[in-house]
């Protein structure tokens, strides 16, 4: 299997490369800043310098290459901001939540939810998110991140216990 | 057992991935914690992110890139380098460089030089200088036939094939073919014959004096006119052999011939004109006795008697 890497100069691939990690890159940033516009012109500089560097990162590396400078340039910018999430217009709400269950209106739930999410720290709110909101698996994120999938495991635990700490009293069991 | 989830620091994190034991799960399903958790889990992957216009940002970032170039610092570096020697090595070659004038078959050319000095050279030759610092070194390469009206100046130099020609401010023509002749037509020249076996030897040439170089011999004879021919466009013959009338008629044309068994030995007096071709081959072969008819390529002309 001597197949050639497909060159990330070559604006095709690096086109590729650009349409595949773009947005879920983007995305991570702003979770952990909540400033939207801050995420995009990292991510969007993090891809000027891949195009820059194309000599020197093979196609296979990339990923790991966005990440890893997405997350060392968020390092300069430390602004931790509420981060702005919606819910689905297509909600399921036939899910069985036994009304009685609920002391208040599922709408109300959802705001604190959210409202919750960002009082987590920034550790447990990127790994929360990438994970329920993204749908990564914990390999993905260990990936995205740096860390080890037993230091997400981890932040995750925590994330849901702060969660239920806070959201706990508004579900009676 | 049923506070895992507070005491194991893992544990909610393995619910979510699905990797809890069968047993975990069951214990972890039967805690009044469990709703609650469940609740928070799955209305948070109800939750949406912000909105990403991929296409936008990525014309963003090409009119960024395209204010700065592609390549690496280091490949930039070497790409500077490598410009830099080619403009310095092109620019010392340009300086270092020759002028060339060369004039094709049947065309001619005035020449004026830095020094004022003209050159009008004859068909089918070529004239080379330094393009720079000439000034400081006059010196000329000719091949071919030209006649020199040299400024007095400083020393000018003539590099023929046959040797050099120092001249002083002075007119002259040069004739370096088959036949090798300079005349001098007004003030003074030396000529240095260029010779491989003995030492060199140098000539003096006055107004109407000439030399000619015949089989390595030097002739120094007078002539009367005051201004070669060819300038006039005239080609005069005195007593030259039919070969040299050819070759001539081949510089300032563009035929070749045919010569068959024509004896080209055969000496011929006479001129031709520079403008007529019909006419030039008529004066000149006419006259020796000689056919001639143009082959279909009309460029070749056939000889017979």
């Amino acid at each position: 299997m001597l197949e050639k890497e497909p060159s990330v100069c070559e604006e095709r691939n690096y086109n590729k490369l650009f349409r595949k990690f773009y947005e879920p890159a983007t995305k991570y940033i702003y979770y952990k800043c909540g400033d939207f516009q801050q995420a995009e012109d990292i991510v969007q500089n993090v891809f000027i310098k891949l195009w820059k560097l194309c000599n020197t990162i093979t196609y296979s590396k990339a990923k790991s290459y966005i990440y890893t400078a997405c997350n060392n340039l968020f390092l300069n910018h430390v602004a931790h901001q509420k981060v702005k999430l919606k819910h689905q217009k297509t909600l399921t709400d036939n899910i069985d939540y036994e009304s009685p269950d609920f002391i208040i209106e599922i709408d109300e739930f959802r705001e604190k939810l959210k409202a919750a999410i960002n009082t987590l720290s920034v550790k447990e709110r990127e790994v929360f998110l990438l994970s329920r909101v993204e749908k990564k698996t914990y390999k993905e994120i260990a990936e995205i991140t740096g860390l080890t999938v037993k230091a997400i495991e981890r932040r995750m635990s925590i994330a849901l216990r702060e969660l239920r700490d806070i959201l706990g009293k508004e579900i009676k069991v | 057992m049923a506070k895992n989830y507070i005491h194991d620091d893992t544990f909610l994190g393995r619910w979510i991935a699905g990797e809890l034991s069968k047993d975990e799960l069951k214990a972890f399903e039967q805690s009044e914690a469990f709703k609650q958790f469940e609740i928070i889990n799955r209305e948070s992957q109800l939750l949406v992110g912000p909105n990403v216009d991929t296409e936008a940002a990525l014309l963003i970032v090409k009119q960024k890139l395209q204010t700065s170039s592609k390549t690496s610092k280091v490949k930039q570096l070497w790409y500077s380098i490598a410009v830099a020697a080619v403009l310095i090595i092109s620019l010392g070659l340009y300086l270092t460089s020759n002028k060339t004038y060369t004039t094709a078959i049947g065309e001619k050319q005035t020449i004026t030089l830095a020094d004022g000095s003209v050159i009008n050279l004859n068909a089918n030759s070529s004239l080379s200088h330094k393009r720079f610092f000439w000034l400081n070194n006059k010196t000329v390469k000719l091949t071919g036939e030209a006649y020199f009206k040299i400024k007095k100046k400083g020393p000018f130099v003539v590099n023929t094939s046959k040797g050099d020609i120092n001249v002083l401010g002075t007119e002259f023509n040069v004739k370096d073919r088959t036949q090798f002749e300079i005349k001098c037509y007004e003030g003074k020249i030396r000529f240095t014959k260029l010779n491989n076996i003995d030492t060199t030897k140098v000539f003096t040439l006055t107004k109407g004096s000439q030399i000619l170089l015949d089989h390595n011999t030097i002739k120094e004879q007078t002539f009367k006119e005051d201004t070669p021919d060819w300038k006039t466009g005239i080609s005069k013959f005195t007593d030259q052999p039919l070969s040299i009338v050819l070759e001539e008629l081949t510089y300032l044309y563009p035929i070749t011939f045919n010569i068959n068994t024509i004896d080209t030995k055969r000496l011929f007096s006479g001129s031709f004109t520079h403008n007529n071709l019909e006419n030039a081959l008529q004066t000149t072969l006419i006259p020796m006795g000689i056919t001639y008819q143009k082959a279909k390529d009309s460029h070749v002309i056939i000889l017979s008697k």
